[in-house]
């Protein structure tokens, strides 16, 4: 299987700026003072006052990397967490490819980021040893401080600039777990302070001298243009200064936000559209496209022995229709970048999960070179993927330019986000299972129809890989079934596509799931038991080039039923249902969720959730994570993007409902202890959420729920 | 030119701009007070979420002229070193995860548990109706205002 992961790395990824970043030659800064900084490698620096300042080169956008990534430098180099200081990456020739996606933050940076601390605790050891005149054995390092023979201490501070003139250690020993004071303890969040006293910034708080703000009139319809336009009355409005056309629309530039968007009202009503090619597109007509997808040709992401011939055979055959809709991020902070022209390129100031990305197209598109275009990573007000797409990053440098002068900040309101999201895609999905005469599964098939998100990554172009990619979650499903075929037939729409939080997992998982839970009712089975039977003694499986380990599948499984009373007497009208899945072969989950049905009401009690992600870095943001990845599976029992006349229904808060604090269910995670490498921990909590909470509403009243969003009548 | 006195975190600041801005705009482009967060513009997601004589109110809902001779408080004015009980239980709890919303739920909480000492868990489902946290930190809030019961004045 090649997974998301390989594409967001392969469209130039995680891995190159490590690489990049571990060339650990010591860099004096040019034109430092005497007292110099002490910077082994791109990740750290240590400066005079003994303060170290740690460069992360992932985007923070709530899944903790600005604490658990320093975390790792700050064990190795054995720092006064109090004495440190965070700053964000920005892209160039330390830092290429960077991407904040695929839960891959804390495993693709584990080695590194720990290697750097380390390099840097040897030199600064070896400096206050030649200084001793001792050996470097004899040194340690606690706290900011090298300590020698009979407690003599020497601050980190004091000892950068000799450190500086060291050969770099080439292969520096990394610590041991039972060593670490740090890492696998709970650490809060390193910004809680500035997030609380209103000091953090967002990309949308950006202010640079002379900032301007604009909102672009872009059409409803995703690709259409502004045919005809008047912009006297746009101009009208106080504060507005220009109006000019944009690649994306029309963009009515101000002195403040308010007033861009007075103007951009009073511009859309004088302005006349061409559509498009999209304009007729709705959700109806694609339903019934995707429905005749279901017994059409597809592509094939796996195949296990002769599934027709096993259905052919089988005693009995159930069949079902799973449905899961577009669905929009969502991110309370509305996308926004600043940009401003510079005599020799530009700068530009944006909250972006794809910084490299962000900072390649947008030079393309005003014709500079990358290295022109200096990009400064901004805080994110929600990502969950979005932030991945580089749309409005090189729309604010168009429209930048297009002002001319200084700074300008686009801002989209709540309905452009809505309107101009790249969506997670609608599917139907076509299961069948073959049950023999014992009762076993004999043969599963997995039809998924939709459009392809990787088509709309890759520009339009179909990858070899898009029906595996597609089929994550579907085709690494971790039973042993003797014949068994996922595959993708794609239905091509216009709305732009992206990654989503869980991705193709959740749709996926959400109809696997939940369909394996109808065979072991029509099996007369316990869903648990059926599970557990099915992975068996199964070790290390593979699925095309991702492999999972299936024991610490059906461990999180158990731990999950157990602590959740699998099996206990309930009060009546609730209903207890499980799910699991090894993400990415990674990180391997399992939940339970507790409901009720009385009177046509779904409540959601308690979501239990055990995980093994290997080490936990910092138990604290994994337990913020499962929450987390549990409230954003959720919400996606109730919300939806449709589309008719080729725009959404939706435009705001009030008509796509995300869960709100009265909705939150009681949340119990239990981590299962590991001492495998770091994986990642984002997404797997999300695509399992919904199925456990459906397969425990069938419990509770016997209502098997195919489709979402759940309206109100899906429990009559 | 409409101009207008504006009370904010215990300043008197004079304003000159339409009466309908809202005072969400005034604080963050006008004033610079970029702590009040921008979410929806549609009063049902509480990001701008502060203090109007002691009331929480949604700042995208409020005009110029209707805060002017009003108290405004923003989450920069709740306290001069983070050490309002609110902010210390938020810190305590580890609530926020990428922290956009939090402002404005820290603005509610804090106007909650002044006039609700010990407010129960349908007083604070009541209180954080119209607030959204797409990241999920609920579970926390809860515990957050619950930790800071008893202690606002």
């Amino acid at each position: 299987m090649t997974s998301r992961r390989d594409f967001l790395k392969v469209s130039g990824a995680a891995g190159a700026g490590l690489v990049l970043g571990l060339h650990l030659e010591a860099k004096p800064r040019p034109g430092a003072a005497a007292k110099a900084e002490f910077r082994p490698n791109a990740y750290l620096t240590v400066k005079p006052d003994g303060t170290v300042r740690i460069t992360v080169p992932k985007t923070e956008m709530g899944q903790g990397v600005r604490t658990a990534l320093p975390l790792a430098v700050a064990e190795e180099m054995d720092l006064d967490w109090s004495k440190i200081e965070v700053v964000n990456a920005q892209p160039g020739p330390e830092f290429k490819g960077m991407q904040t996606g695929g839960s891959t933050s804390v495993s693709s940076t584990w080695t590194p980021l720990r290697k750097a601390g380390a390099t840097a605790r040897e030199m600064l050891k070896a400096a206050a040893a030649a200084q001793w005149k001792v050996g470097a054995d004899q040194c340690r390092t606690e706290k900011g401080f090298v300590v020698g023979p009979g407690g003599k201490k020497l601050g980190f501070g004091d000892l950068a600039e000799a450190a500086a003139k060291l050969p770099v250690p080439k292969d520096p020993a990394l610590k041991k777990p039972a060593d670490y004071h740090l890492l696998g303890k709970r650490t809060p969040r390193f910004d809680g302070p500035a997030i609380v006293t209103g000091k953090a910034i967002f990309g949308l708080d950006v202010r640079r001298p002379g900032q301007r703000f604009a909102a672009v009139l872009r059409c409803e319809v995703p690709g259409g243009q502004p045919k005809t336009w008047d912009d006297t009355r746009a101009k009208a409005v106080r504060g507005v200064k220009a109006v000019l056309k944009v690649p994306t629309g029309l963009a009515v530039i101000a002195d403040n936000t308010w007033a861009a968007f007075k103007g951009r009202e009073a511009l859309a009503l004088t302005t006349t559209w061409d559509e498009g090619p999209a304009k007729d597109f709705n959700s109806g007509a694609l339903e019934e496209k995707m429905r005749a997808a279901l017994t059409g040709p597809a592509d094939e992401a796996r195949r296990e022995g002769d599934v027709d011939k096993a259905l052919a055979a089988a005693a009995k055959v159930l069949e079902a229709e799973y449905a899961f809709p577009y669905q929009a991020h969502a991110t309370v902070e509305p996308m926004n970048t600043v940009v401003q022209m510079q005599a020799e390129g530009a700068e530009m100031w944006t909250g972006s999960q794809s910084p490299n990305r962000a900072q390649e197209r947008a030079a393309a598109a005003l014709g500079l070179k990358p290295e022109q275009m200096k990009v400064n990573v901004a805080l994110i007000g929600g990502g969950f993927g979005r932030r991945l797409g580089t749309d409005f990053s090189t729309e604010a440098a168009q429209v930048a330019k297009a002002a001319g002068g200084g700074p300008v900040q686009v801002v989209w309101d709540r309905e452009d986000d809505f309107r101009h999201d790249l969506y997670q895609p609608a599917t139907l999905h076509r299961m069948r299972a073959g049950l023999d005469t014992s009762g076993a599964i004999s043969a599963w098939a997995h039809r998924i129809a939709g459009p392809a998100v990787l088509r709309s990554w890759m520009e339009g172009q179909k990858s070899p890989a898009q029906a595996s990619v597609e089929a994550n979650g579907a085709l690494d499903i971790p039973y042993a079934l003797p014949a068994l075929r996922v595959d993708f037939a794609e239905v091509e729409a216009p709305p732009p596509l992206g990654w989503w939080r869980g991705i193709e997992i959740v749709p996926n998982v959400f109809a696997r799931e939940c369909f394996l839970d109808e065979v072991a009712h029509a099996q007369g089975k316990d869903p648990l038991q059926l599970r557990l039977d099915l992975m068996g003694d199964r070790g290390v499986v593979k699925f095309g080039r991702e492999e999972a380990d299936i024991r610490r599948l059906k461990k999180v499984l158990q731990v999950a039923a157990e602590k959740a009373g699998w099996g206990r007497k309930l009060p009546v009208g609730h209903g207890l249902g499980l799910a699991c899945h090894a993400y990415d072969g990674r990180t391997y989950a399992a939940e339970v969720a507790e409901v009720s049905v009385e009177k046509g009401q779904l409540r959601i009690h308690k979501v239990t959730c055990a995980v093994d992600c290997g080490f936990a870095v910092n138990p604290a943001g994994l337990e913020a994570q499962v929450e987390g990845g549990i409230a954003f599976g959720l919400s996606a029992l109730f919300s939806q993007i449709t589309w008719e006349k080729g725009r959404t229904v939706q435009t705001g808060f009030h008509d796509f409902p995300v869960l709100r604090l009265a909705d939150m269910p009681a949340i119990e995670t239990h981590v299962v202890p590991s001492s495998e490498a770091p994986s990642g921990m984002g997404e797997p909590p999300v695509p399992l959420a919904i199925p456990a909470v459906l397969n425990a509403v069938f419990a509770a009243a016997g209502k098997r729920i195919r489709r979402l969003p759940l309206g109100l009548d899906s429990f009559k | 030119m409409p101009s207008y006195q504006l009370t904010v975190n215990g300043r008197v600041r004079p304003v000159d701009a339409e009466a309908d801005t809202p005072l969400l705009w005034i604080l963050r482009d006008t004033l610079g007070l970029t702590g009040t967060k921008f979410g929806c513009g549609q009063g049902v997601c509480g990001s701008c979420t502060v203090h109007l004589d002691g009331q929480a109110v949604k700042s995208c809902q409020r005009s110029l002229k209707e805060a002017a001779g009003h108290a405004v408080i923003t989450v920069e004015g709740l306290s001069k070193d983070g050490s309002h009980p609110v902010q210390k239980a938020w810190i305590a709890e580890d609530v926020a995860q990428c922290g956009y919303c939090q402002p404005g739920m820290i603005m509610t909480a804090a106007a909650l548990l002044k006039r609700n000492a010990h407010p129960t868990d349908g007083d604070i489902e009541e209180a954080f109706a119209d607030h959204v946290c797409r990241c999920g930190t609920y579970p926390r809030i809860r515990k957050a205002v619950k930790r800071a019961a008893g202690s606002v004045k």
